[in-house]
């Protein structure tokens, strides 16, 4: 484990006309890959635009990679290491996918031509975009597009890798393949994964923070957060209309999750979702889970 | 999923990330296809006023056909500088978390707009070469001197419209912008040409060449002589230089971020004074009309 985290936020808070989107948060991430799970407008995305350096915050001190992001040099000290999706990234309309890879690298700074279109060619390769890297971006499937943007987010290897919802509108086979992707990029950078998919950070990370109402509500190991849950799931033929949460799964039977278990239940393993779900109490829905 | 790993590159020298970045934007621009019907359009419009210089066909001297580089590429070139400005708009927020921040893009953008410009430069020997070819004669009320600055004032308003795109472009953010700023420049050398129908004076001198682009030449009619309007071309050439340089720094401020940005404004206000002064000096020369 390094001695200085790569990320170190201390009392972060940031307001939009009057909305406060993150209070105070204090947050420590080091090499590994760290979910980040919340309801829409709980603050995921405020940090991570934050953590990328395109948004300031009201109040708080901000370290990323060991500097503080103030002056054009540190600044650019910080993003020449950094790779970032956003959550809503569009594409110039002219550009061919290898054109605007191609575009990203000389903004990061990537100058000779030869190694530069060698680096284009690796992380189209890495997103399995290397058939389609003629092809201009519009003809491409929302699942591709998002690849796109992912491919130049890991251009350079960057220390820190920063992703909101990166397997939005991916197929289920590529997205096992952006899995194995991140999770080799997880052993040498710090990678912070925003998404509403619990099974990729079930799957991916070894740690889990919960955002709700710009404050965290978990920052823990995702086995912990899970083990909340134990002995608050069960299968039943009837919902439970006291349940947190409750849907008719595919054996016919209802999953229950709430903290009474109901006559005649069986209790079943609980999933991150479920912990997820109960730790966000009356506020998760329903139809939240469904979607 | 199984290529290796690549180091990133160290820092590069800020001004060779930028020849970079610009190589990369003087490529789109040579792609755009305004552009490209812009040299098309100077093509064939010079290829006819060519012929007409040999049948005398105009009143005007040859020094006055900066306007076809300025047409067609200067004004089209608003929209080419706007449209390469505004174009990765949709990937702002992943391009601003990039070590290239926002004067370094701009810079390049600017960089770009010199296309345009050596295009007209070699237009501007085309020109002389055809003169030189047709054995052409040409009035000796102009001096060389003054022909070159006249014609070379073309290749700045080549240059000039499409920083103009840019500079909105990263000003004014609403649908039709570049279509108003062209409305805006045609309108500017528009009124200043009214000057030439008034009577000679300095106030219309100063009106006559306060607009990036203006004619040297005119008559008071069809059938009438043709006469060479007061000011210097020189000293106009150089206003129109210095109006480019601050296009291009104002272009820059936005996404300046003190201490910068009170650099540029220091070189906003030392370009301004120094274009001030340039148009003072092209007005200063008698205001009368001299015939060709």
């Amino acid at each position: 484990m390094n001695a200085s985290p790569t990320v170190d936020l201390t009392g972060i808070t940031k307001r939009y006309r009057g909305t406060t989107a993150l209070s105070a948060v204090d947050l420590t991430l080091r090499p590994g890959i760290t979910g980040l799970l919340g309801p829409n407008g709980a603050g995921k995305t405020t940090l991570l635009r934050i953590l990328a350096t395109v948004l300031d915050p009201d109040a708080g001190e901000v370290r990323l990679l060991g500097r503080a992001p103030s002056g054009s040099v540190p600044l650019a000290e910080i993003r020449r290491r950094l790779g970032y999706l956003p959550q809503e990234m569009g594409f110039p309309r002219s550009f061919s996918c290898f054109a605007f890879i191609d575009y990203m690298a000389v903004l990061k700074e990537w100058s000779a031509p030869g190694p530069r279109h060698e680096e284009v060619r690796r992380v189209l390769d890495l997103v399995d975009l290397a058939d389609v890297a003629p092809k201009r971006i519009r003809a491409l499937s929302g699942g591709q597009r998002r690849r796109v943007g992912l491919a130049q987010a890991l251009l350079g290897v960057p220390e820190l890798l920063l992703l909101d919802e990166p397997t939005t509108g991916v197929d289920p086979e590529q997205r096992v393949s952006l899995r194995q992707l991140l999770s080799a990029a997880g052993e040498h950078s710090t990678v912070l994964l925003s998404t509403h998919q619990t099974e990729d950070v079930a799957a991916l990370c070894d740690r889990v923070i919960v955002l709700d109402r710009g404050r965290i509500l978990h920052d823990g190991g995702v086995q912990e957060l899970v083990a909340t849950a134990a002995g608050r799931v069960w299968l039943a033929d009837t919902p439970d209309p006291g349940a947190r949460a409750s849907w008719r799964t595919g054996t016919g039977k209802y999953r229950n999750v709430g903290t009474v278990a109901p006559e005649g239940s069986e209790r079943t393993d609980p999933t991150l979702e479920d912990a997820y779900l109960l730790l966000l109490g009356s506020r998760a829905s329903v139809t939240e889970v469904a979607a | 999923m199984t290529a290796g790993l690549r180091e990133r590159p160290a820092p590069p020298v800020a001004s060779v990330a930028l020849r970079s970045l610009a190589a990369l934007e003087v490529r789109r621009y040579l792609r755009s296809p305004l552009f490209l019907i812009g040299v098309g359009l100077l093509v064939w419009t010079t290829v006819v006023a060519i012929g007409d210089f040999g049948q005398n066909v105009g009143v005007t001297d040859p020094g006055d056909q900066d306007f076809l580089p300025a047409f067609c590429l200067g004004l089209l070139g608003v929209f080419v500088g706007h449209q390469l400005t505004r174009s990765l708009d949709a990937s702002e927020e992943a391009i601003g978390a990039s070590p290239s921040d926002g004067v370094r893009r701009t810079a390049a953008l600017c960089l770009a707009c010199l296309v345009p410009g050596v295009v007209a430069l070699a237009w501007v020997g085309w020109i002389y070469a055809a003169l030189a070819v047709g054995n052409i004669p040409l009035s000796a009320t102009i001096g060389a001197g003054a022909r070159a600055a006249m014609l070379l004032s073309g290749v700045v308003a080549a240059v000039g419209g499409p920083l103009f795109g840019v500079l909105v472009a990263r000003w004014v953010r609403f649908p039709g912008s570049p279509l108003v700023a062209v409305v805006v420049l045609a309108g500017w050398v528009l009124v200043s040409t009214v000057a030439l129908a008034l009577p000679p004076s300095r106030a219309g001198t100063l009106l006559h060449l306060s607009a990036p682009l203006t004619a040297w030449s005119s008559a008071d009619g069809p059938r009438s002589p043709a006469w060479v309007a007061g000011g210097s071309p020189g000293w106009y050439l150089g206003y129109v230089l210095l109006l480019c340089g601050l296009a291009a720094t104002a272009a820059l401020l936005p996404s300046a971020t003190t201490p910068r940005r009170g650099r540029l404004l220091r070189l906003l206000a030392l370009l301004g004074v120094a274009a001030l002064a340039c148009l003072t000096l092209a007005v200063l020369p008698d205001p009368v009309r001299i015939p060709l």
